[in-house]
């Protein structure tokens, strides 16, 4: 996220700009955050300045990206023995309602017992009461994109699946990379000054310059629930005391998050169940019908949180560091560590003036009024963009949840009510615009620009099609569309397996039938 | 020096609220918290549906309701079940597409390899569509 954002501040700053992301845009810690531009009422215990900061940029990041932004209303039940009562919770919420205005956020409701149950029948009968809470919500593989696609619309390059290999040394300067790209060949870029924005990948990064960054890196899985499970947005005490949410996204529910130090390979990060369990275990107290609903996956990655000894994991700083590595004998090498998604484009902005000044190039940050691609002009109406296009209104909504304003332009009027997946709604047309136009290269990139595969079938009704529309786009060959499902298959049972219970399994092997063979 | 400084500030704050509870009346804010929200789609369930939800939202989309209901490659209920379930909170803005005949939802529900009881879920697309 972070890179995309540089990206973007320094091609609109007028620099000419290469950016390289060695998986696809948005795949690692951004993708598996729990999807929220909040402000951070955690951090009051800590560093209220962190709050006021990740609210004033929060606050940013809504109206530059208002049409993929959402509000998530959240309850915040107390039971009787709860570490907070329900005075110290409402205590937080009203010093937290003094950061609100900065991100457009409403102030908090205090709710007795009943109240809250009629907002929410499915909490337990167990309550003291509840406080509210509000942040918003986005899909972070979106906005990621849409600032790549800023980037390269004020003249950047980006490149997804493109590695760095190496860093161009002549002497004590950093001169540019070496990069392998998707299709296996190998480049060199020059460059007066080069970024390392790799989140937990940071430290690798650095070490090819000769620099080193520590961090502390924290793993995080969420379970995801293919539909809302609730309208608000609810929150549950751990059994070790911590806070964890249930948040209500657009049509899904992320269950999470854990946080624990991670030291194993940031390439292949697995779930275990008793992360699953342990998070389920606190939703039980307070919603008891949540092992009624089905999990349709889950979500891993790794916070690339600032090296500190001794805090617990979850007490640790959300800050961020821009580092100048001249010091280190790496000249014209950058690194920005830590932070999180809601102050992306402040680390951004921040590093993108240390590029500057490195540059001695004087031209101000613009990031935070310039609206991103599709958030230019107002909505038109769903359902009449939808009778336009004859596609459902529910199928426009969705669309303009990922395109905004420009969501007219990406339907292709002869085919654009053929329906894909029947639980996004996705059209044809919007898969093949993607591949076209959205570096799609694989059936996991679509999934996560156009959400393809991300419903209740987990993408037993679509991915065969999905290939094909691709494919069609891409030039690939009848196995390519079978080599692009099978690898997506593979790699999305991964994160099916730890969450499959009884049902999940009767499901699986119906899926088994309709993709015979690729497993 | 930061932690230090953030807990005086909230034990401040905690004093204040106490002693603001002691001295004013509480009255309900849940009409003004389902105000606050309306306009985002953000409502509650009813408590009948809260029961009935994991079983509103099982759909596989396997289709075979679609073809039972004589609704295939059309694109409104009951083949979107599932999307219209997924999006709830949207739903008042996409209630053009429940306009029209209603398909056999009986004859749906009957060929639903998972029960989804399809009745019961066009009547809450229905009634949080309506706003």
């Amino acid at each position: 996220m972070t890179g995309a954002g540089i990206a973007r501040d320094l091609s609109l700053r007028g620099l000419s700009v290469l950016l390289l992301e060695k998986g696809d845009w948005g795949a690692g810690t951004s993708g598996s955050s729990t999807w929220m531009i909040h402000g951070g009422p955690r951090y009051l215990e800590f560093d209220w300045d962190t709050t006021r900061r990740s609210s004033e940029d929060a606050g940013f990041i809504v109206t530059i990206a208002r049409h993929m932004v959402y509000r998530v209303a959240f309850l915040l039940p107390i039971l009787p023995h709860d570490r907070n009562n329900i005075e110290r919770m409402e205590t937080a919420m009203e010093v937290y309602d003094r950061f609100q205005p900065l991100k457009k956020s409403n102030p908090h409701v205090r709710l007795t017992a009943d109240e809250a149950r009629q907002a929410e029948p499915g909490l337990t009968s167990d309550l003291v009461g509840a406080v509210t809470l509000e942040e918003w919500g986005v899909d972070p593989h979106r906005l990621v994109f849409a600032n790549v696609q800023d980037a390269v619309a004020n003249g950047a390059r980006a490149m997804n699946h493109t590695r760095v290999i190496e860093l161009l040394r002549d002497g004590a300067n950093v001169i540019g990379v070496r990069y392998r790209a998707a299709d296996g060949s190998v480049s060199e870029a020059r460059a007066k000054v080069v970024v390392n924005a790799a989140g937990p990948w940071v430290p690798e990064v650095s070490r090819m310059a000769g620099a080193n960054v520590q961090l502390r890196p924290a793993k995080g899985i969420h379970i995801v629930y293919p539909y809302r499970i609730s309208n608000f947005g609810l929150s549950a005490e751990t059994v070790d005391g911590r806070d964890v949410l249930m948040v209500s996204h657009g049509g899904f529910t992320l269950l999470g998050t854990t946080d624990d130090d991670f030291y194993g390979d940031l390439d292949s990060v697995d779930v275990h169940g008793d992360e699953v369990d342990y998070l389920l275990q606190a939703f039980e107290r307070i919603f008891p019908a949540i092992r009624n609903y089905r999990p349709v996956r889950t979500t891993t990655g790794v916070r690339p949180t600032l090296f500190k000894w001794r805090p617990y994991e979850d007490e640790l700083s959300r800050r961020y560091q821009v580092i100048d590595h001249s010091s280190d004998g790496a000249e014209g090498f950058i690194t920005i560590a830590g932070g999180k998604l809601s102050m992306y484009r402040l680390m951004a902005e921040e590093t993108s003036d240390a590029v500057c000044r490195k540059l001695g190039h004087q031209a101000p940050c613009t990031t935070a009024v310039r609206p991103l691609p599709g958030s230019e002009s107002e909505l038109e109406p769903a359902a009449e963009l939808g009778q336009r296009f004859g596609i459902p209104a529910l199928a426009a909504i969705k669309l303009q949840s990922r395109h905004g304003s420009r969501a007219g332009d990406v339907l292709d009027k002869s085919d654009a009510g053929r329906i894909v997946c029947r639980c996004e709604p996705l059209t044809e047309s919007e898969l093949a615009y993607a591949a076209r136009h959205e570096q799609v290269r694989t059936l996991a990139d679509a999934f996560r620009r156009v959400g393809i595969a991300a419903g209740p079938c987990a993408g037993a009704a679509c991915v065969m099609r999905s290939a094909e529309i691709i494919g069609r786009q891409l030039g690939w060959s009848a196995s390519q569309r079978f080599d692009a499902v099978r690898e997506f298959v593979q790699g999305s049972w991964l994160g099916r397996a730890p969450v499959l219970g009884d049902s999940g399994w009767a499901q699986e092997e119906l899926a088994q039938g309709a993709l015979r063979g690729l497993r | 020096m930061g932690r230090t400084d953030s807990l005086a500030k909230l034990a401040w704050a905690y004093g204040l609220h106490l002693a603001r509870r002691r001295l004013t009346r509480p009255k309900s804010q849940l009409p003004a918290l389902i105000e606050m929200y309306k306009a985002s789609g953000i409502r509650p369930l009813t408590p009948a549906e809260r029961e009935l939800h994991p079983r509103l939202i099982g759909c596989i989309n396997c289709g075979l309701c679609a073809l039972a209901a004589g609704r295939l490659g059309k694109t409104r209920l009951p083949e979107l079940a599932s999307s219209y379930m997924r999006l709830y909170a949207r739903l008042a803005d996409a209630s053009s597409d429940l306009e029209g005949d209603e398909a056999d939802l009986e004859a749906a529900s009957a060929a639903c390899p998972v029960g989804l009881p399809l009745a019961d879920v066009a009547a809450v697309v229905r009634r949080l569509a309506a706003g």
